[in-house]
């Protein structure tokens, strides 16, 4: 099968869409005649017209108003926020307004609205560009997130976003828009609430998001001569989330490990560390270990970005603490 | 406005060599808005930037040494390496910080403002933002609010005519921003952004006002970036601007036309003004050295500073 | 001074480059800001102009060659400068741009939770479940976790082998005994308080082995130890839980006996190996069970499981009480292999080394007393197991066949099975396909 980077997937997902339903349209900053600041939508606003692919104005609140209020009258609306920390500057629409619509007017309603918008650090972009935020919406009930960390489920998850009937936040780790992998032509889905078992195991269960999925593998792979069987679990979805798969796995093995970019507190990892201690605590062997952002904005200086990003060494330190359980 | 025009054609090099890591966003071509406007300030007032914040720091009086260090991310920068190039900030110069978040100094500038009211400190704050900010939610927020209660701030729109990709026809109903004053019953003007006498006529006046407490004033200026939005913008932003475009607003370089003027008005001979380039390129160099041989934080120090 | 052009960074997310066309030849003089090249990075392109003024002394890199960003692609040199050495190499060189020192990478030590409550010597849920659901007891285990924690393989290793845990209470003139005449304390049985080994107790011993295996003398009372007491709590579950019918069947041995005593020597001299007919039983055991599935089966709440592999336990007698490991996947294995591994297994029981997995992956038991003088016997179900077979010993005996008085050996077999799930006629069955099978050696182990 040809591979392609994760972004040329988003692209070719974007395009299939648009020609697939002439209620499809995409909107954001520099989506159209730049192509996107990332060129996920590069070439798009040259095939489908100005109409379709929109420019807009540096007005967060009024990028996600309009595509919840175009959802609602009949579009399917793909928004862009530039990068996932600017979805803070219109939260209200995000979190209040389309998360809460359908469910505060008794179902009368469906929102079939699409956010795209990248997240992460790894490029010294600082503070204000590089932050991980999907654990403060997987606290929103109403909003479903999507989370994919390899071309192949970035296509097949935006298509089934854009397919869904409710607003999707669908987050694109930015440091894997050149990752390549093998991506099937034709249109498909990936179901939402299936997490993918990428590396069966036996000893650790690892249960990472995006970027950080690649770097368990990685470190799986390498542990594997030492005699370290580790199960590595990508959730996919944020929510819908497929706890039944972690908890069999889990159950398993005995042990977890969590890997995010997020910032510790109230984290995609606190949340999975309490779902095992509700459900499956009698099988942990172990304590379970967060693996995480410190407590802090995104530093700048790349000696400091280092430090702040989860690595392979803070994995393999976490997978020695727990070898030492037995 | 030379130490603007070399510091920054030092970092194009530099971040081309990799030693700036993320984005750098150079203010080549508007270096008489932030001249013009910080020379009509006292080194109590204070100011608050953007993301294209280089200017208007050095323009603040900032040591290039420490500003290239923190965008080297060495630990003596500004900022000991946290910020980078869209955050850099100094209290003691009354920097209040360039922001990630477009539009979002308008509030904080006014806050400074109000508290200089409150104080009766006689401060005043300039609100740096760009054509683009003017349509966030959190400018329109500020102009009201910085109006009602005729705080001292003015507000200065660098109009270079684009957000990123798109034309200011293509985001503003408007075609002065300055326009949009009435709305929120402050005076607008338009200034020439490219000639450095004008911004210190203009903003001065306003500068002034505020002083004076008769509240806010937004003064719009007519600028244009000569490089991309940001180091890697294709082409010098060709995607979007035409080529004849851009040499039209180089032949207005308004640190060309200060030469000009002060050799035509004879307020200045040539020889100095050669001094003056010389002794700018070697303050640049020498933050170049200092930076280089500043050594870089330690990982754990990312731990430090988040709690007073 | 000669300066190094390098393909630059080009925005966040661009790791490489390619260019696709030099403006300037090598040779050609160049001005500060003149684009000199044209590249492709993610399908967009964009010159590159001169980063300085002079002569362009080397194109290091070719068009159309991918290279990362910040790889030095040629060098300027001022006009009259000769370029150095290092740069005069044919074809790309791949040696990326000056840089500013390395920076220092910190291991990054990533602030952590404590484990664990000071004071209290923890323990993991699963290793607290496991001891709760077999009753072991928590003090008599010290924990090889971090701080001490006690983890789920310290309690597994107790099920095992109970007697490596728990302390051997005895007197010091006891144990000085002990280690004088070089007896082993554990084998002790102690008659002090609570069990305890007295100096009596080693000097009894040391007088008569025997007399120890007849048992505690009468008036004493002695604490349950681990095995016991799990011993107990599961006969119990299995007796008050699965209603037992029982069955029993005359065996009649010889030819199985003829056949061993055939194929003895030949296993002797090839394999280095001496089957028992407890190795016989195993085998045919497991051949019958795979023609009855339903003995092999397991009730769990409402759910009855046919266990998927069909592991014959033997029960070996211990001291402290039975213990059955179990031979997997007897009704496969060879003979050769399930003679090995009954014989490993039956050793290592003796010795305390056996693993839990050892023993709990039974799903049918065989307990003989062949060695006694006992016709037959009911046993008790293995919980969770739902059939037991039990082993008289052999005895001659006077039959009658079509008229004729014969000399028989006969060894009675009893059947145990669990009546919830097992009725009368599968057992029934199960039993006399299991006879026949027996006294049909010759084609029941045709597959050895």
């Amino acid at each position: 099968m040809r591979e392609i980077t994760l972004r040329e997937a988003l692209n070719e997902a974007l395009k299939q869409n648009l020609q697939r339903d002439e209620r499809v349209f995409i909107m954001g900053e520099d989506v159209g005649c730049f192509g996107g600041i990332f060129q996920v939508t590069a070439g798009l606003m040259e095939e489908f017209g100005p109409d379709r692919v929109i420019d807009t104005p540096i007005s967060e609140s009024a990028i996600v108003g309009g595509g919840i209020g175009a959802a609602l009258n009949g579009m399917r609306p793909i928004v862009e926020l530039m990068n996932i920390d600017f979805t803070l500057v219109c939260m209200d629409q995000i979190a209040n307004q389309a998360a809460k619509m359908r469910y505060m007017f008794g179902g009368q309603m469906n929102i079939p609205l699409v956010i795209r918008t990248p997240s992460g650090a790894g490029r010294g972009a600082a503070a204000h560009h590089s932050q991980s935020l999907h654990a403060l919406f997987m606290h929103i009930p109403g909003l479903k997130i999507a989370a994919p960390s390899n071309p192949h489920d970035a296509k097949g998850l935006l298509n089934t976003a854009v397919s869904d009937e409710n607003p999707v936040l669908f987050i694109e780790d930015k440091m894997l828009y050149n990752m390549k992998g093998p991506v099937p032509e034709e249109y498909y889905t990936i179901p939402f609430g299936q997490a993918s078992i990428r590396r069966e195991g036996r000893d650790i269960t690892i249960v990472a998001t995006f970027r950080m999925v690649n770097k368990a593998l990685s470190v799986a792979q390498e542990l594997l001569s030492k005699g370290i069987n580790i199960e590595v679990i990508d959730p996919r979805t944020l929510c819908p989330l497929d706890k039944e798969t972690i908890l069999a796995s889990v159950r398993k093995t005995g042990k977890l490990i969590t890997v995010d970019e997020g910032t510790r507190c109230n984290g995609f990892g606190s949340e999975i560390a309490a779902i095992v201690a509700e459900e499956a605590i009698e099988c942990l062997q172990a304590p379970v270990i967060r693996v995480s952002a410190p407590m802090t904005p995104v530093p700048y200086g790349p000696t400091l970005e280092k430090f702040y990003i989860p690595s392979e060494e803070n994995i393999k330190e976490a997978v020695s603490r727990l070898m030492g359980y037995g | 406005m030379l130490e603007i025009r070399y510091f920054e054609e030092k970092i194009v090099d530099q971040y081309a060599r990799g030693n700036v890591p993320g984005l750098a966003h150079l203010y080549i071509g508007e270096e008489a808005v932030a001249v013009g406007a910080c020379t009509c300030l006292k080194e109590t007032d204070l100011i608050t930037s953007t993301h294209r914040g280089h200017g208007h720091c050095i323009a603040k009086g900032a040591d290039m040494k420490p500003m290239m260090a923190e965008l080297f991310g060495k630990r003596t920068g500004y900022c000991k390496g946290k910020g980078g190039s869209m955050h850099i900030a100094s209290l003691s110069l009354g920097m209040l910080g360039a922001m990630g978040i477009v539009g979002s100094g308008g509030p904080i500038a006014n806050g400074a403002a109000l508290a200089a009211k409150m104080r009766k400190s006689g401060q005043v704050v300039l609100c740096f933002f760009g054509d683009g900010a003017s349509n966030t939610g959190a400018f329109h927020e500020s102009a009201n609010f910085a109006a009602l209660h005729k705080l001292p701030v003015v507000f200065i729109c660098e109009n270079n005519l684009y957000g990123i990709s798109v034309c200011m026809t293509r985001h503003t109903a408007l075609k002065n921003i300055a326009d949009r004053a009435a709305g929120y019953n402050m005076p607008g003007v338009v200034a020439d952004g490219m000639d450095v006498l004008a911004v210190y006529k203009t903003v001065g006046k306003a500068v002034e006002a505020a002083r004076d407490g008769k509240g806010p004033t937004l003064v719009e200026c007519k600028t244009y970036r000569f490089r991309g939005h940001f180091e890697g913008d294709p082409n010098l932003g060709a995607r979007y601007r035409k080529a004849e475009e851009v040499e039209e607003w180089k032949t207005r370089c308004p640190i060309k036309r200060l030469k000009e003027y002060l050799l035509e008005k004879k307020i200045a001979k040539r020889g100095e003004i050669d001094h003056l380039e010389k002794d700018a390129r070697e303050r640049v160099e020498d933050a170049m050295a200092y930076a280089n041989a500043s050594p870089f934080p330690e990982g754990r120090e990312t731990l430090e500073d988040l709690f007073a | 001074m000669a300066t190094e052009v390098v393909l630059p960074a080009l925005g966040l997310t661009v790791e490489k480059g390619k260019i696709l066309e030099w403006y300037k030849k090598e040779g050609d003089p160049v001005q500060k800001g003149e684009p000199i090249f044209l590249v492709e990075a993610d399908k967009v392109t964009t010159d590159v102009e001169s980063p300085s003024s002079g002569v362009l002394s080397k194109i290091l890199i070719p068009v159309g060659v991918e290279v990362p960003i910040l790889t030095v692609v040629a060098i300027i040199t001022e006009p009259g400068e000769k370029l150095a050495a290092k740069w005069m190499v044919e074809g790309p060189a791949f040696s990326t741009a000056e840089t500013s020192a390395e920076p220092p990478v910190s291991p990054g030590e990533r602030p952590r939770a404590k484990t664990g409550v000071p004071g209290d010597r923890g323990i993991v849920p699963a290793a607290r479940r496991k001891a709760k659901e077999y009753g072991v007891d928590l003090s008599q285990i010290s924990g090889t976790g971090p701080d001490g924690v006690i983890l789920l393989k310290d309690v597994e290793r107790v099920l095992a082998a109970e007697s490596k845990i728990s302390v051997v209470k005895a007197s010091t003139l006891a144990r000085k005994l002990c280690e004088k005449e070089e007896v082993p304390l554990k084998e002790i049985l102690g008659t002090g308080i609570r069990g305890r080994i007295m100096q009596a107790d080693v000097k009894a011993y040391l007088e008569g082995p025997t007399a120890t295996a007849a048992g505690p003398p009468l008036g004493s009372t002695m604490p349950m130890s681990t095995i016991r007491r799990v011993i107990a709590r599961r006969m119990s579950e299995s007796a008050f839980n699965a209603p037992h019918i029982y069955f029993f069947s005359e065996v009649w041995l010889d030819p199985l006996l003829q056949f061993r005593e055939e194929v003895l020597p030949v296993f002797d001299k090839h394999f280095n190996l001496r089957p028992s007919i407890n190795d016989f039983l195993i085998k045919a055991v497991a051949l019958n069970i795979a023609d009855f599935p339903m003995l092999n089966a397991q009730l769990k709440g409402e759910e009855i499981h046919i266990m998927p592999e069909i592991n014959i336990g033997l029960a070996v007698a211990m001291p402290e009480g039975l213990i059955v490991p179990a031979i997997p996947c007897a009704d496969r294995a060879g003979l050769v292999e399930i003679i090995r591994h009954r014989a490993d297994l039956v050793a290592r029981a003796k010795e305390g080394k056996l693993t839990l997995q050892e023993i709990e992956r039974g799903t049918f038991t065989i307990s003989s007393l062949a060695q006694y003088d006992i016709t037959h016997f009911t046993a008790i179900l293995n919980p969770p197991q739902s059939g037991i077979l039990s082993v008289g010993k052999t005895d001659e005996k006077l039959v009658l066949v079509e008229g004729q008085v014969r000399v028989k050996r006969i060894t009675r077999v009893g059947l145990s099975v669990d009546h919830r799930i097992i009725d009368g006629t599968t057992a029934a069955d199960f039993l006399q396909h299991l006879k026949w099978k027996l006294e049909h050696p010759a084609f029941t182990f045709m597959s050895l």
